[in-house]
């Protein structure tokens, strides 16, 4: 699980970036592109950090019981 | 658009997006109603006046519940840095928020544009207004047999499950249809969870704050268009009229679902939906 949640969050991380630079154009609108290309990037990169935050609880030492 | 054309939307757009009753769907149908032929709706300065009703809603909500987004914050950023769950209960709630946030955000994001280019006319929002006061009605029958038949009791919302969370997340998704209302949806969603009322109104709003607030923020870039000429008059006191209408529905909502239920909204829904659908069909509302 630990290995998944690393790599969805660079997955989406580098993802988000590809539609910020407008490299990618799936499921965006033309014409305002640029707006739709922000909140790809915007939601992308909030997956992304959820991955890493989700690959934190699983790395952190649990208290002893 | 008039001062009190911006008056009317901003006090619509307050209250009927924490009241069950669609905001979308009465931002279209009451400009049709009333004949406001000089309001389009995909203007760019109708559209950045929008955003400023938005920000106007999204930041009632935060004041109302200001204690509480605090004391979740703190939980979050906490749980965070210690790197384990805790039993916490706005620690609870706050995990609870992010991931029935999620389904909305991501559907929201991707397919809002399409629906709404699809859907935004008179005779589909009217058709989904039904929709939303039928699902009311079918949510609270529901409700009760859980109760009666099932003998299933209430739960505070910190015991939602994180699969009810994102079910409830997902019927707020829902609300991207022109009709059917976001609370609404996520209450009835709520209440087949087994929170009462009062407690599916309350997970509601806090599951409402977070996208209404992000959804403005990205929509921000809108009142700076170049076609877009806000008067910055009506966008300030739009603004405001939008936040005290939604902080007052809020507090009023709260202490409504202390005792009562969505039965009244299902009336109201169905009834000016088959009234508007009717007129639209008849040529009365374009």
């Amino acid at each position: 699980m630990k290995a998944i949640a690393l790599v969805l969050a660079i997955v989406f991380f580098v993802l988000g970036l590809l539609y910020g630079m407008g490299t990618i154009n799936f499921l965006t609108k033309s014409g305002e592109a640029h707006a739709h290309h922000v909140s790809h990037l915007v939601i992308c990169w909030v997956i992304a950090l959820l991955c890493m935050i989700w690959y934190r609880f699983q790395t952190s030492p649990q208290p002893s019981r | 658009m008039t001062d009190l054309q911006a008056i009317v939307l901003a006090l619509l757009q307050g209250v009927s997006e924490l009241f069950p009753i669609s905001s979308l769907g009465h931002t279209i149908l009451v400009p049709a109603l009333l004949r406001w032929t000089n309001i389009n709706r995909s203007d760019p300065t109708f559209l950045a006046f929008v955003v400023v009703l938005h920000l106007g809603t999204a930041l009632a909500l935060i004041v109302f519940y200001r204690k509480e987004w605090w004391a979740i914050v703190r939980a979050l950023i906490a749980s965070v840095v210690r790197g384990r769950l805790s039993d916490d209960r706005y620690e609870r709630i706050g995990w609870l928020l992010v991931i029935g946030t999620l389904p909305v955000g991501i559907l929201g994001v991707l397919f809002e544009e399409p629906v709404r280019a699809l859907f935004g006319s008179p005779a589909p929002a009217a058709i989904f207004l039904t929709i939303n006061g039928l699902v009311m009605f079918l949510g609270e029958a529901l409700r009760r047999r859980q109760q009666h038949v099932e003998g299933r009791a209430d739960r505070p919302m910190e015991k939602l499950s994180y699969a009810q969370s994102v079910f409830v997340g997902f019927s707020q998704s829902l609300a991207l249809l022109p009709g059917i209302s976001r609370s609404g949806a996520s209450m009835v969603a709520g209440l087949l969870c087994d929170l009462d009322h009062e407690d599916a109104a309350h997970y509601s709003f806090l599951l409402a704050t977070p996208v209404i607030f992000a959804a403005s923020l990205l929509e921000i870039p809108k009142l700076f268009a170049p076609n877009a000429h806000v008067v910055a008059s009506q966008a300030v006191i739009g603004g405001i009229v939008a936040g005290i209408a939604a902080y007052f529905s809020v507090a009023f909502l709260t202490r409504y679902f202390k005792s009562n239920d969505l039965r009244p909204f299902g009336w109201y829904c169905v009834i000016v939906g088959v009234i508007c659908f009717i007129l639209s069909r008849t040529g009365v509302i374009s």
